[in-house]
């Protein structure tokens, strides 16, 4: 087997597994015949469909129903009714719009600093291993202890931050009680808890990443930044996709920090689209609206993940 | 090979959607005895669906003292945190069976629960396990109302609490500024907020604010303004459910609760229960607007609270037009139609909410009491002598005023858009016109939606 | 990186600590107010150091039952990374891997089910777990949780397979092993990296959730987030800042030493030894 490969080279070596079917040539190999290829799928999708199938279909069954709070179940069928309040709801509506400006902010935001920290993190020395744990510990604390401590951090009176800023003479800034600035801090702390996330991932990738390649770029004379733009960074796109299409469904879902930290105010100002609906359904007990919500907003992030889908599998295959 | 695959994976998510549908267990009628007590060979088990903030100070301290009186009962208590206590309570009583016997329920949850129709009447379904020594009179018709929905009793207060303005006398020495009592006004409070806002140590800085209280986006934070609606006499809907408070009494109450923003610490526009807190027990603010059963950490508990017992004093809240004001907040007990051992857990909430069980509790847990009779006796300890004073006040402006949040099974759904836009109007996204305005026909659409004349 | 100067490399190990402090800062603050009496919490200005209480450790540690909840966390947490490693490592290899019509669309569908907002899901999962007489049990957690870590796996795991050399498994193939025996012998060893890392995400997502495992819990399967959550909803008497920054100390610290431990298995070079040899 060759000991050098480049990476176009290496590419296009990977390159017909990326089809989505048809019939695929591998060089005289028979490679598991599609049975095999189930029996691998099987347990996964037991798990998914078995835990799934019923409560996405009573949320959807909810969604056109009145629900029956004396037993918890769909009651009489009311067709779109639901769907009507909701699409009429601009408390929705509004909170659909913070999601996604809270998304497009701190999922790229997450995304460079958590590679660039990786980077970092993996030239070798003794206490690399040491500040890769330390590095999880934002993700491991309980977000409601998480955004309490924030919210003692940036407090005006008593906060750290606002002190420090008062030494150079700052402030106070009104860090969480400012419409605008709630959301910087938001975007800041869900950063603070998920950049390691992108740390964790990216630090595995570049660690699995074949060092022969880099022999070769060196061998050929290529300069650090070349050798990162050329070798790494397309080697990487996997990675990278993976870790942004993960990080995209949790951000997505994110409400517990926005509870802990702001409880989705001033005003709407923070009020994410799972907040929105958790309070809607958990503590209005609204669960026909919350479940219409729910589905909408389920469709939604069916439709954006699609096109997240193909655009990384286009990266993937460009390089 | 795949094709049995297949098909068990389809077996399996059928069988899974099949059980779970036909819900609906059978109405098992309970027995007749409830149960019964138990005996020293066949001892019987309760098991009660409280509050995390107090559910293992009861397994540990409460549950002990009353299986001395009766040994052949065991109780276990289960907490949920509060956040999510409503549904997992109405969840845990929609079942074909019952896990709890016991539910609590937060001041106005009474109606959502009840609806579930999974709670009983205390007053007639259980009249007949009911101690015959057991006085309900006593118990002071506004706290007992906490339990009441739609002509039944089906909660006894367990933990009674409202509302209090808290002041720090020192603060008001300093600024020169009278102490607060039952009849100051609004008016007068603001003239002595301007006050209170002042520079302690001499340093040209202003160090001290004049209060602090709930300003956050929070189901509890409207309660301020609503209770200035109430003292005004206003409400927030009438005795058909109609939205009544879309006028000038309302906005007034909104703002006054906006205008306090200004006389307020630096960052209180985010505050929520414990900030207020720890700016009063820190010396930062000169009144607090808050739950009367913080009382024991902000002025006796030394570990808690930089305040002497003295420097702390506590009231109704001021006056407006009809009188002084206070916000009802009681954690009631209610009895699950489908436990089997009903009697059991009836006699233990009568033990608790007797007049000698609520003396224990009051002495021992500090739970505050509902009872008239453990009100006006002498308290457990001398400190909570001016407590029960305050506590008694309230009890009355609440029954005068009605102050408490809305009884009906969508008063969480109407308490989220109040906070929703008392939230706006604090942080200057909508005047308090405007906020009220939007509250009032966001409430009078849902409460539209469910039914009810608009 | 490959080929860093000297001054390179001490300004890349100069930004590491700095970016780990910077991140640290906030869990700095909270192990300090976890030695902190409650009115020293709040102080105006902030002081660092106060009176050291050990209470706070103390207190709460048997009120909230911390121990067998930390067991039943441990119990949840490992029971769901398994479950899910197995099963999304093996879709996630078939999806990359394998001839197979639609794989493309059933790694969207598998990604896909990771939309459905967790409310809209907590509460028909109890009322399946109701019906058969699960709430309250381990096995009823562990699969809610591997329906939320499955999709993950399948997603990472999909792309670290993806960065492995095709000719690692045809030379395994040739050498007469199964698919099986490839992917076991071969595939998984060389993509530990990946395995570790996303084991990792798996046991921290299972560690810290709390709406699932409230609704699906009622006393023996209780879990440390849900303990937390009831510490910090004391409305009652005052926020216990002080109890509930030592109990998220003690959350974090074991993620922390498991972490450590399986630091050793995150080496480079087994792919590359793979390949070469």
């Amino acid at each position: 087997m060759s000991a050098v490969r480049t990476p176009s080279s290496r590419a296009r070596a990977a390159g017909p597994a990326r089809g989505s079917g048809g019939p695929l040539r591998r060089r005289g190999l028979r490679l598991g015949e599609p049975g095999t290829a189930w029996v691998f799928l099987t347990p996964a999708i037991v798990l998914l469909a078995g835990m799934l199938l019923y409560p996405i279909i009573y949320t959807v069954w909810v969604s056109l129903s009145d629900f029956d709070l004396s037993t918890f179940q769909p009651g009489d069928w009311v067709g779109l009714k639901n769907y009507e309040t909701v699409i009429n709801d601009p408390g929705f509506l509004e909170s659909l719009k913070v999601t996604g400006i809270y998304l497009v902010i701190a999922l790229p935001v997450q995304l460079v600093l958590g590679f660039a920290i990786a980077f970092l993190l993996n030239v070798e020395w003794r206490g690399r291993g040491v500040l890769r744990a330390l590095f999880l510990i934002p993700m491991v604390v309980a977000p409601v202890v998480a955004g309490g401590v924030w919210r003692m951090l940036l407090d005006p009176l008593w906060g750290v931050v606002n002190y420090a800023l008062g030494l150079v003479g700052v402030g106070p800034v009104e860090w969480i009680g400012d419409p605008t600035l709630a959301m910087v801090s938001l975007i800041v702390i869900d950063s603070w808890r998920w950049t390691p996330f992108v740390v964790l991932v990216a630090s595995a990738g570049i660690m699995a990443l074949p060092s022969d390649v880099y022999e070769a770029a060196k061998s050929d004379g290529a300069s650090r930044w070349q050798t990162l733009r050329h070798v790494t960074v397309p080697l990487l796109v996997p990675v990278i996709a993976a870790a942004f299409i993960v990080r995209w469904l949790g951000a997505v879902k994110m409400f517990d920090i926005a509870l802990a930290a702001t409880k989705g105010g001033p005003g709407q100002a923070t009020d994410v689209v799972n907040l929105y609906i958790y309070e809607k359904g958990f503590r209005g007990l609204e669960f026909g609206s919350a479940s219409s919500m729910a589905t909408i907003v389920l469709v939604i992030t069916m439709i954006i993940t699609y096109f997240l889908f193909r655009l990384s599998r286009y990266l993937e295959n460009r390089w | 090979m795949r094709r049995y695959l297949r098909l068990a994976a389809t077996a399996a998510v059928f069988s899974l959607t099949v059980t779970a549908c036909g819900s609906s267990g059978g109405d098992d009628a309970p027995a007749a005895d409830g149960g019964g007590l138990g005996t020293a060979q066949n001892p019987v088990a309760i098991r009660v669906l409280a509050n995390d903030a107090f559910a293992k100070q009861w397994q540990d301290q409460l549950v002990p003292e009353f299986t001395k009186k009766y040994p052949n009962i065991k109780v276990t208590v289960d907490g949920v945190p509060y956040n999510d206590q409503l549904a997992k309570s109405m969840l845990e009583l929609t079942g074909p069976t019952a896990t709890y016997d016991v539910v609590l329920g937060d001041d106005p949850w009474m109606p959502q629960l009840a609806k579930t129709g999974g709670l009983v009447d205390l007053k007639t379904d259980l009249a007949k396990f009911t101690d015959a020594s057991y006085e309900w009179d006593d118990i002071n018709s506004a706290a007992l109302a906490a339990g009441e929905w739609d002509g039944h009793q089906y909660g006894v207060p367990v933990r009674s609490n409202l509302l209090l303005m808290f002041y720090n006398r020192s603060l008001y020495k300093k600024a020169k500024v009278d102490e607060p009592t039952a009849e100051t006004t609004w008016e007068q409070y603001f003239t002595d907020a301007a006050k209170l806002v002042q520079d302690t140590t001499g340093d040209g800085k202003t160090d001290s604010w004049a209060v602090g209280t709930y300003f956050t986006k929070d189901p509890l934070t409207p309660t301020i303004w609503q209770t200035v609606l109430n003292s005004d006499g206003g409400k927030l809907l009438d005795e058909n459910l109609k939205v009544q408070f879309d006028n000038e009494t309302g906005v007034k109450a909104l703002q006054t609760q906006v205008d306090m923003l200004k006389y307020a610490p630096p960052g209180a526009a985010t505050y929520q229960f414990n900030e207020p807190l720890e700016a009063f027990r820190q010396g930062k603010v000169a009144t607090m607007f808050m739950w009367g059963s913080v009382y024991k950490g902000t002025a006796i508990d030394t570990a808690t609270t930089t305040l002497k017992e003295d420097e702390v004093g506590v009231t109704t809240l001021p006056a407006g037009s009809a009188g002084p004001g206070a916000h009802r907040g009681i954690w009631t007990a209610g009895v699950a139609k489908k436990s089997t051992h009903q009697a059991a857990a009836w006699t233990f909430l009568q033990w608790m909410t007797s007049k000698e069980g609520e003396q224990w509790v009051g002495a021992n847990l500090g739970t505050f009491p509902a009872r008239d009779s453990t009100l006006n006796g002498t308290p457990p300890t001398p400190w909570l002598k001016p407590v029960y004073d305050a506590i008694s006040a309230g009890y009355d402006a609440i029954a005068k005023g009605q102050m408490w949040r809305p009884r009906l099974p969508e008063s969480d759904a109407v308490q989220q858009i109040l906070a929703l836009q008392t939230s706006r109007a604090v942080s200057g996204q909508a005047t308090a016109q405007e906020a009220i305005h939007q509250a009032a026909t966001d409430i009078s659409a849902l409460l539209k939606s469910k039914g009810y004349p608009q | 990186m490959v080929s860093s100067g000297r001054l390179g490399r001490a300004a890349a190990i100069g930004g590491a600590i700095l970016a780990t402090l910077v991140f640290l800062f906030p869990v700095i603050y909270m192990v300090g107010i976890s030695f902190k009496l409650p009115r020293d919490i709040f102080t105006v200005p902030p002081r660092w150091f106060s009176e050291l209480t050990f209470d706070n450790y103390t207190s709460y540690f048997h009120q909230a039952r911390i121990l067998p909840r930390m067991v039943n966390t441990v119990i949840v947490a490992a029971g769901s990374a398994i479950v899910s490693m197995v099963a999304g490592a093996m879709a996630g290899y078939a999806l990359t891997r394998m001839r197979m019509r639609g794989a493309g669309v059933m790694a969207g569908v598998i990604l896909a089910s990771r939309a459905v907002p967790p409310i809209a899901l907590v509460v028909p999962m109890f009322l399946v777990a109701r019906r058969l007489g699960l709430t309250d049990q381990y096995i009823t957690v562990i699969l809610a949780y591997v329906t939320f870590l499955v999709p993950y796996v399948v997603w990472l795991m999909r792309a670290f397979f993806r960065s492995l050399p095709k000719e690692l498994e045809e030379a395994a193939m040739l050498d007469g092993c199964g698919r099986f025996g490839a992917f076991f012998r071969i595939i998984v060893p060389c993509s530990l990296p990946g395995l570790i890392s996303t084991m990792i995400y798996c046991i921290i997502l299972a560690w810290e959730e709390l709406l699932f495992a409230l609704i699906l819990t009622n006393d023996k399967a209780v879990t440390i987030p849900v303990a937390i959550a009831g510490i910090a909803a004391d409305t009652e008497n005052g926020g216990l800042w002080g109890p509930l920054a030592a109990v998220g100390v003690l959350t974090v610290l074991p993620v922390v030493i498991f972490a450590l431990v399986v630091q050793k298995y995150l080496v480079k070079g087994l792919a590359d030894g793979a390949t070469k040899g």
